[in-house]
């Protein structure tokens, strides 16, 4: 099998990741109108979460249901007390108030977890590998892929098909509205944020085997997440998928390319694609 | 109101450091330069507890008592720097040990020569003690050249028919060092050198480049990254299977801390670069272990016995040269030996550069690990420097 | 309302600004410090004509203090540039990248705006780090020499000292805060606070609002290059984290926290937290927790920053004084 070839399968691997990543920023920006700059920290509580009850229950499945519900919970109170005081101010103020959430959570997590990073081990039904000629994917990735193209469903369906979804579209088209006809729309953008948070916690559960867990990777991962959603458009739910991809694939063929360049072409495409479409290639105006 | 708070609190604090500072004026003071706030705290913490061990220890030279301040470098360079100016106008400060950063270190290095003081670090440029090397600046750490020969050879004689070799290099100064090294040793033993990808400084994902690796069917991969890159590269190197199909060497591991990181179920089987481990059987470093784990219940890691052993050095050289004045303690420093955690070492002359071991290590399962430590066994260790005809350190 | 206030204010910000000036280096343990903070609140200030004026948040800040440390140490290393001549090479080359990087970026609003400047900087540090033969890589440019301050053939001062490099820079602070204060009472100010509250409006009474964004980027990316280079001369030293985001978000914070909207706030601002590091880093070194709860408080609660805070207790007491004036006088009346 040829090395391009075998780049394009696992750069499809690593934008399911990043779409991952992304997915609950772009749902908080599209309904909410809001920036969370906040949002690699979660992704961060989330994966230090998954180490520790791996490590003391040694059940990865547990950390996969337990973590992105806690990070769910604290999200929907870090709402309620603060976030949602930012809702009517600019767009420069949430990114101001999210930065702030963000130091504080990057800074509590080397309190508690200490400065040295963690491991967390792949659960031992997705140890090994898949072999394609004299390359080999790993089960776990294999396994994340598939388990992301199931959370993009399940979250497709819970926006279209559901009355929760429904109202969420409406609330963000017009809030009063959606707000005469009885509904707590205050309460509706609580779950929305703690939903889009959440997946944030549960990419950085599902990340934590093959990036590890450290405190500073909340940086990184909000570039990215950001990279993602720019290029798909802002708020737009298959542009996070479709940016996923694009961003993967990108990464991927330029390490046999031009390796040095990649982080350099993620940006450069994420401006070029802002000066040519301004709302990314499935955003709205 | 808020403003009026506001001032209190940053006079008394202003008023704090002024006092502290005069105090530390008297009797000796050692300058610990250590990232003990920001992104790379997770060295300077360590560092910070080994010179302030170090000092504990000494008690007193010259009949004066010793003291020890912090200088938060901030994971900052710019504030490094800043800092060190500072003590050495405000408060006659000479000597200097620490830095984690390769740019902190050589810039630290500048300024204390400027005073002809003494700054010891255990950073990672081969500049601090070549092409930028001076009267002040020591280096404790093994340069890229013995990292290199100290692990590629011992493992080249181990597996002779291990011919084909595969490196991953982050493309900055360090990287490319370690990689011109790699590349020496190659053609000395006519290894075939089948690959090479460099990666950007800030890289976390290393599928593409482990992806590379696969198709140059590789029997040894050679990882010259370091920190939270190398640990990310093995780890995924790890999860891709690759630990079955080839041999796999980290040459510059940061040690203990590194491979707590990791675990047994990555780290079993790869081998390992180090400066320091804290098994090694010598009678400075067991009284080392020994007193580390009575005061911080822990075992020394690298930064913890180099930042020790710094200190220890430069209040050495005090003691024997019977003065504070730095010039002639950086004198006294030149070409002594001493006992150190590594064994013999010795601080060359021509350009300040500790001769000391070098490790190879190889992981152990956890079934293997007699404590919660023992990641690893010493697979080879001994010194390899560039010959001092050959040094790029030219010194007035 | 927040108008009024500042004008009210004009004569004596500038008088309180250079009290702070001559006063710091006696308060502060080391001239050396009381430099970095002068430094950083010229960054700060320049920042502010962005956010605080202009209302563009940009994470692009720091792409022009590297560009002005790199070009300016360049200069001086290897074709001996003087003192003047290097800052003035570094205010041009922060201008160039500030209106490049402002060009491209005013074309959006917003999130996008950010976006973009963000993925600019990010950019520019990858063109920093890749250039490691001019610029050291992560290693860092060495051996930036600090020129003697030369007019018309003749040597003022060595600048050797910490306290006369305090001394230039300072003034040369000075210079820059009362240009500022120039700038923003000038018609193209107010038009850029115009912009500001309402760009359609200013756009439909007939400003073409990108110019005016743009010669406020040309403006503080100019101003934020001699702050860089600047520093590289206090340092001997030009950190590759001199170019990261990183700065970029601390000449940020510095802006928010100190108060956007008023050019003394960013000497508060660049003061509070430079100090606080160099404070609290021993002694507690996760403190930037501190700057984290400061970040929401000021969104939340202090719209306006510390200098907001200081505002308000000071329109309190003329409030006072005033209220007290009318009572004697009513009294006098009966």
């Amino acid at each position: 099998m040829s090395l391009y070839l075998f780049q394009i399968l696992n750069g499809i691997g690593l934008g399911m990741i990043y779409f991952l990543i992304s997915v609950g920023l772009t749902i908080i920006f599209g309904l909410l109108n809001f920036v969370n700059f906040a949002h690699g920290a979660f992704y961060l509580i989330g994966s230090y979460l998954c180490f520790t009850i791996v490590s003391l229950t040694g059940n990865f499945w547990l950390a996969l249901a337990l973590a992105p519900i806690t990070v769910a919970i604290l999200a929907f109170f870090t709402e309620r007390t603060l976030i949602k005081r930012a809702y009517h101010l600019p767009h420069t103020y949430h990114i101001l108030i999210t930065l702030g959430i963000a130091l504080i959570i990057q800074e509590l997590t080397i309190s508690v977890w200490g400065p040295i990073g963690k491991s967390v081990s792949v659960p031992d039904a997705l140890q090994g590998v898949f072999q394609m000629g004299h390359f080999y994917y790993p089960k776990y990735r294999l396994f994340v892929i598939l388990f992301s193209a199931v959370i993009a469903f399940a979250l497709w369906l819970l926006l279209e098909r559901t009355r929760f979804g429904a109202l969420v579209r409406a609330g963000s088209e017009d809030a009063e509205t959606v707000s005469l006809l009885g509904t707590h729309i205050h309460k509706l953008f609580s779950l929305t944020f703690a939903l889009g948070v959440g997946l944030a916690g549960l990419a950085g559960v599902l990340a934590a085997p093959i990036r590890g867990v450290h405190p500073f990777v909340g940086v990184e991962v909000l570039g990215i997440a950001f990279v993602v959603v720019v290029i798909g458009g802002m708020g737009s739910f298959s542009g996070a998928l479709i940016g996923g991809l694009i961003v993967g694939l990108v990464q991927s063929l330029m390490t046999t390319i031009w390796p040095q360049g990649s982080s350099l072409m993620i940006y450069g495409a994420m401006a070029f694609v802002i000066l040519l479409r301004p709302y990314g290639l499935f955003g709205r105006a | 109101m808020k403003k009026m708070i506001l001032r209190n609190v940053l006079l008394s604090a202003v008023l704090s450091a002024t006092t502290s500072l005069s105090f530390a004026a008297e009797g000796v003071t050692i300058y610990g330069v250590k990232s003990v706030s920001g992104a790379f705290a997770s060295y300077g913490k360590y560092a910070d507890m080994g010179s302030k061990l170090a000092v504990e220890d000494y008690g007193t030279v010259l009949g004066q008592p010793v003291s020890y301040q912090t200088l938060d470098t901030e994971g900052n360079a710019g504030k490094a720097v800043r800092k060190v100016q500072e003590a050495i106008s405000q408060d006659d400060a000479r000597f200097f040990d620490g830095a984690t950063l390769s740019s902190t270190a050589l810039a630290i290095g500048k300024e204390v020569n400027k005073v002809n003081g003494v700054f010891v670090t255990p950073a990672g440029a081969d500049e601090l003690t070549g092409s930028d090397c001076n009267m002040s600046t020591f280096r404790w750490s093994v340069p890229t050249y013995g990292a290199i020969r100290e692990t590629v050879k011992p493992l080249i004689d181990q597996f002779p028919d291990k011919k084909r070799w595969y490196t991953i290099t982050p493309q900055y100064v360090f990287g490319e060092a370690l990689l011109d090294n790699a590349k020496e040793v190659f053609a000395a033993e006519g290894i075939e050198h089948v690959g090479n990808s460099y990666h950007s400084l800030k890289e976390q994902e290393f599928s593409g480049y482990l992806t590379n690796a696969m198709a140059a069917q590789p029997d040894v991969l050679l990882l010259l990254n370091f920190g939270s890159q190398s640990s990310n590269a093995l780890r995924q190197a790890i999860n891709f299977g690759l630990k079955n199909q080839m041999t796999i060497l980290m040459a510059w591991s940061s040690g203990l801390d590194q491979l707590q990181e990791l675990g047994p179920d990555i780290a079993e089987g790869v081998y390992f670069g180090a400066q320091y481990w804290h098994t090694v059987d010598t009678p400075m470093n067991n009284a080392l272990v020994k007193r580390v784990n009575e005061v911080y219940g822990m075992n020394p890691n690298y930064p913890l016995a180099a930042d020790y052993i710094s200190t220890t050095v430069i209040l050495d050289a005090i003691a024997k040269a019977g003065t504070t004045d730095s010039a002639a303690v950086a004198k006294v420093m030149e070409g002594t030996t001493y006992a150190g955690p590594t064994g013999s070492e010795t601080i060359r002359s021509a350009d300040h550069q500790v001769l000391k071991d070098y490790y190879l290590l190889k992981g152990k399962s956890a079934a293997d690990m007699a404590d919660a430590d023992d990641f690893v066994d010493i697979i080879s260790s001994g010194k390899s420097f560039p010959d001092e005809s050959t040094l790029m350190c030219k010194r007035s | 309302m927040m108008k009024q206030k500042k004008s009210s204010l004009f004569g004596g910000v500038t008088l309180a600004a250079l009290a702070t000036v001559i006063v710091m280096p006696m308060l502060l343990p080391s001239a050396t410090l009381a430099t970095e903070i002068l430094i950083f609140a010229m960054a700060a200030l320049a920042c502010n004509l962005l956010l605080g004026y202009t209302g563009l948040l940009s994470f692009g800040q720091g792409i022009f203090f590297g560009g002005g440390a790199y070009v300016a140490s360049i200069c001086m290393i290897n074709w001996n540039f003087g003192l003047l001549s290097a800052l003035l090479t570094a205010m041009l080359t922060g201008a160039l990248l500030a209106g490049l990087v402002g060009a491209l970026s005013i074309r959006r609003t917003g999130i996008y705006f950010v976006m973009l400047t963000l993925s600019f900087s990010q950019m520019a540090y990858f063109i920093a780090y890749s250039l490691s033969d001019w610029t050291g890589g992560d290693n860092g440019l060495l051996d930036i020499p600090r020129p003697a301050l030369t007019l018309l053939g003749f040597e003022i001062s060595d600048l050797v000292s910490s306290q006369a490099f305090y001394a230039f820079v300072g003034t040369l602070f000075m210079v820059i805060f009362v240009f500022a204060r120039r700038v923003i009472h000038s018609p193209f100010g107010t038009t850029l606070v115009a912009i500001r509250e309402n760009e359609n409006r200013a756009s439909a009474v007939g400003f073409s609002t990108n110019h005016f964004k743009l010669l406020a980027f040309v403006i503080s990316g100019g101003i934020t290059g001699i702050a860089g280079a600047l520093y590289a001369m206090l340092l001997n030293f030009a950190p590759l984290s001199n170019i990261e985001l990183q700065m970029s978000e601390s000449i940020l914070i510095m802006t928010i926290i100190g108060g956007t909207g008023s050019l003394f706030g960013s000497i508060l601002g660049a003061g509070s937290i430079v100090l606080l590091g160099d404070v609290l880093s021993a002694v507690w070194p996760r403190w930037m927790i501190l700057l984290g709860v400061a970040l929401i408080a000021v969104v939340l609660f202090m719209p306006s920053g510390l200098w907001g805070g200081v505002g308000s207790v000071a329109d309190r007491w003329r409030e006072y004084r005033r209220r007290k004036a009318s009572a004697i006088k009513s009294q006098e009346v009966n």
